[in-house]
């Protein structure tokens, strides 16, 4: 029997803690190195959790009036900034929750926020501009206005910021303050992921759509046949896989070899509604999802994009956010009614497997 | 997960100075017990007095087919994503858009956003129409005719300033390009808050409670009379009218019931689409033919209706009975007879403007493939210029009648209540510009079982 396959790696989700927050939480993250759980509500709540016990450290009420929007926790994970309606963005310490700065914006939506990877600076959008603020609250960058709304922000490299808006995506050297690239198709792009290489742009589009481009190469695909319009994606670590979703399944594209244009992606169906929230885990090939049913599950894929649930649980409403702790040993889990869920995360395999100890 | 009610967005839309912003802070001061989140495009300079109100630019946002039916609005779409996460905040929505704002693209958004359409439901169109400038501006501009044709509730704001036999023309030519919509009259957009909110305008039972006839197609004549009648002679009396002539069909065996009326309007229909035979009074009226009777003379007129042996004879006539005090009378006895049953028929006019209504009302059954395909076909070729489309369809082997609304390009068709004891019949309404009603009429009959 020469072809004997390893065994499938089982993991399961173990009890951990639950919490509650006073409304629809919308945001979630970890910080000082998974020592804590942050939990943001609609509303503008902010709560700051034990990461092991689930104990309250500490909460702030009405933190944006008109609303929380967005949260990000920066990637040292001693502070985080959060921004809202009332057009502002508020960068706290972790710890015990004090507001260091607060940046005014003027009037508009404060929908997005991403930290470098490196942490040195801060990206904003708010409306048809970004803006880009350094770790103490320094304007660094603005923009020009965008022909449409800023609908997602991400990094390409330490200096190098990607936009998506109506009908492109623009990548800015916030640095030397020029436009380094601009690509163009005409469609209302609602999410955009970039491989961590900075390589692979992926954006969902209005139009039930994932449109690609390779910046290496110039080339780009349309990935089409979505049910719905796919507002959540996630890249594996090793930028191989690109987990896609805009209905209840996830479809999972394999960038190995000359995928994943022509090939068949990888399919996941445990969900009965909708997906609402999307997450690889920090390394290694396990993607969790959220759903509108409030069901979480965690599925271990495979190179061709297919894979197995290997655990599941029942988080009780829709799934605002979820969120794997820097070690991947515990899968965060926030619902609209306000109820946090962690659950310690385990998975044995054959093999000790690269990327989960 | 628990079940939970759509939440109702009505959509106010009107040129620049057409009230809307008065309108939405009546409704807003107006005790009603609900809590309205409003979605502004068009930042006046009235304020606003409300907590819930959120300003956005209008997005318009076509996608790569190119096809303007898909086209949506970005910033309702991204707003109201938000707000669905706050429903314990309000119950309503109202979305005031631009002056110039396509509706097209707002309406579409409630079909074609999934997450969207699973949180809202479009519950009316309410367009404010300047009594004293609309008439002008429908000529100047697509997006007026457009709000108009779109609209499940004109308003007609500002009838201070013009004076009645003026708002009766207006409003017959704004119920010639849009036969679905209810208008109202008001100065300074004072309107009972009920007849803007919470419409279920999509509804198609409200607007036939509200207008029975709206659905009809319009006839050549007025009014049809169905005289029971013994064998014998008889004479058509007619006194002075307002016409010098009168246009007549008579039909021997004619029904009553209303599906029998139908028919026998449709066949009259078609006997007036040939030239009439001109008859002078003192002559015998022939059955089955298009004939014009004269009038000119001082008095009495009498036409002669011979029977052979006892019959419902149905008389299709140009204008009402009235107009002429039309009267059946037995020769020789000198007695009246009445009329078994009348009906009063839509009556054809002109049609100036591009943007018009059509109605499709047929009984019996379609075969829903069929169906599918001639919507579809319809729908692509057309949608472009099909502003709205509702209806019932009586599908064959269903015992519910289907309901369905669609924008441009997009609709949905969704089991309703059961027939019953009603008769099956399909109802269906286009608004569109320059729909050709024959050739839509003969699609539909098609798809009939």
């Amino acid at each position: 029997m020469p072809d004997i396959e390893p065994f499938s790696p089982r993991g399961m989700f173990h009890e951990g803690w639950t919490a509650k927050v006073n409304d629809y939480a919308i945001a979630c993250g970890w910080a000082l190195k998974g020592k804590q759980f942050i939990v943001g509500d609609v509303a503008g709540g902010l709560f700051a959790f034990e990461g092991d016990t689930g104990k309250i450290i500490w909460k702030k009420e009405n933190t944006h009036s008109g609303g929380l929007l967005a949260m990000a926790i920066h990637p040292e994970g001693e502070i985080f900034a959060t921004s809202g309606q009332d057009g502002n963005v508020q960068i706290f310490n972790c710890d015990e929750g004090k507001v260091i700065k607060t940046l005014d914006l003027g009037k508009g939506w404060v929908e997005h926020l991403k930290w470098s990877n490196d942490g040195l600076f801060l990206a904003i959008a708010s409306s048809k501009k970004v803006y880009v603020f350094n770790e103490v609250g320094e304007e660094k960058w603005i923009s020009e206005d965008h022909p449409s709304t800023v609908s997602a922000i991400t990094w390409s490299n330490k200096n190098e910021l990607a936009t998506a808006c109506y009908g492109r995506v623009t990548f800015f050297d916030i640095v030397n303050n020029k436009t380094n690239q601009k690509l163009e198709w005409q469609g209302s792009l609602v999410s955009m992921e970039l491989s961590p290489d900075g390589d692979i742009v992926a954006c969902g589009s209005q139009d039930n759509s994932v449109h690609f481009w390779r910046r290496s190469t110039g080339m780009d695909a349309e990935m089409t046949g979505y049910p719905g319009k796919p507002s959540h994606l996630s890249f594996d670590d090793s930028g191989k896989l690109l987990a896609t979703s805009g209905s209840e399944r996830i479809t999972v594209w394999s960038f190995i070899g000359n995928g994943p244009e022509g090939t068949m992606p990888g399919e996941l169906c445990h969900h009965t509604e909708p997906i609402s929230s999307l997450a690889f885990s920090n390394k290694g090939m396990l993607v969790a999802s959220g759903s509108r049913d409030g069901s979480v599950v965690a599925s271990f894929l495979k190179k061709d994009g297919n894979g197995d649930p290997v655990g599941a649980a029942f988080a009780g409403d829709l799934v605002g956010a979820i969120s794997w702790r820097p070690d991947d040993c515990a899968l965060a889990a926030v619902n609209a009614k306000g109820v946090v869920n962690v659950w310690k995360f385990k998975v044995r395999t054959n093999l000790f497997s690269k990327g989960f100890k | 997960m628990s079940i939970k009610e759509k939440v109702p967005v009505t959509i106010l839309t009107g040129f620049l100075g057409s009230g809307k912003t008065t309108l939405l802070n009546r409704i807003l001061s107006e005790e009603h017990g609900k809590r309205i989140a409003v979605i502004e495009n068009e930042y006046g300079e009235v304020g606003i007095d409300q907590g819930l109100v959120i300003n956005a630019d209008e997005e318009v946002f076509e996608m790569s087919n190119g096809c303007i039916c898909c086209t949506v609005r970005g910033d309702l779409i991204r707003v109201l994503g938000n707000l669905m996460k706050r429903r314990d905040k309000f119950d309503y929505v109202l979305v005031e858009t631009t002056g110039l704002a396509d509706p097209g693209p707002v309406a579409q958004t409630f079909f074609m956003d999934e997450e969207i359409s699973s949180e809202f439901t479009l519950d009316g169109i309410v367009t404010l129409v300047d009594a004293a400038h609309i008439d002008q501006q429908l000529g100047r501009s697509d997006e007026s005719s457009e709000q108009v044709a779109f609209a499940d509730v004109l308003v007609l704001n500002k009838t201070d300033l013009v004076s009645d036999d003026a708002l009766d023309t207006l409003e017959s030519r704004l119920r010639d390009m849009n036969r679905m919509t209810r208008i109202i009259r008001a100065e300074n957009a004072k309107v009972p808050i009920e007849t803007v909110l919470n419409l279920s305008a999509f509804d198609l039972d409200q607007i036939l409670k509200r207008r029975p006839t709206f659905l009809e197609p319009e006839y050549p004549f007025e009014w049809t009379g169905v005289y029971d009648l013994d064998a014998g002679k008889y004479e058509l009396m007619l006194e002075e009218g307002p016409d010098p002539e009168m246009s007549l069909v008579a039909l021997a065996n004619q029904g009553e019931s209303e599906e029998e009326l139908k028919d026998g309007a449709e066949s009259s229909v078609r006997l007036y689409a040939e030239k009439a035979n001109s008859l002078d009074p003192g002559n015998t009226i022939p059955y089955g033919e298009h004939i014009n009777l004269k009038l000119e003379d001082k008095g009495n007129k009498s036409f002669i209706l011979n029977i052979e042996k006892p019959t419902k004879i149905g008389l299709f006539t140009q204008h009402t009975a009235e107009e002429f005090n039309m009267k059946v009378i037995k020769s020789y006895e000198n007695k009246e007879i009445p009329f078994n049953t009348e009906r009063f028929w839509q009556a054809e006019h002109e049609h100036d403007d591009e943007v018009s209504s059509i109605a499709i009302e047929r009984f019996g059954d379609v075969d829903p493939e069929k169906l599918n395909t001639w919507m579809g076909r319809l729908l692509s070729e057309k949608g472009v210029d099909i502003f709205r489309t509702k209806g019932f369809i009586s599908y064959s082997g269903n015992p519910r009648r289907i309901v369905f609304q669609g924008v441009h390009m997009l609709f949905t068709a969704q089991p309703d209540k059961e027939w019953g004891n009603e008769p099956r019949r399909n109802q269906l309404v286009f608004i569109g510009r320059n729909l050709n009603e024959k050739e839509m009429q003969e699609g539909f009959d098609k798809c009939l079982i």
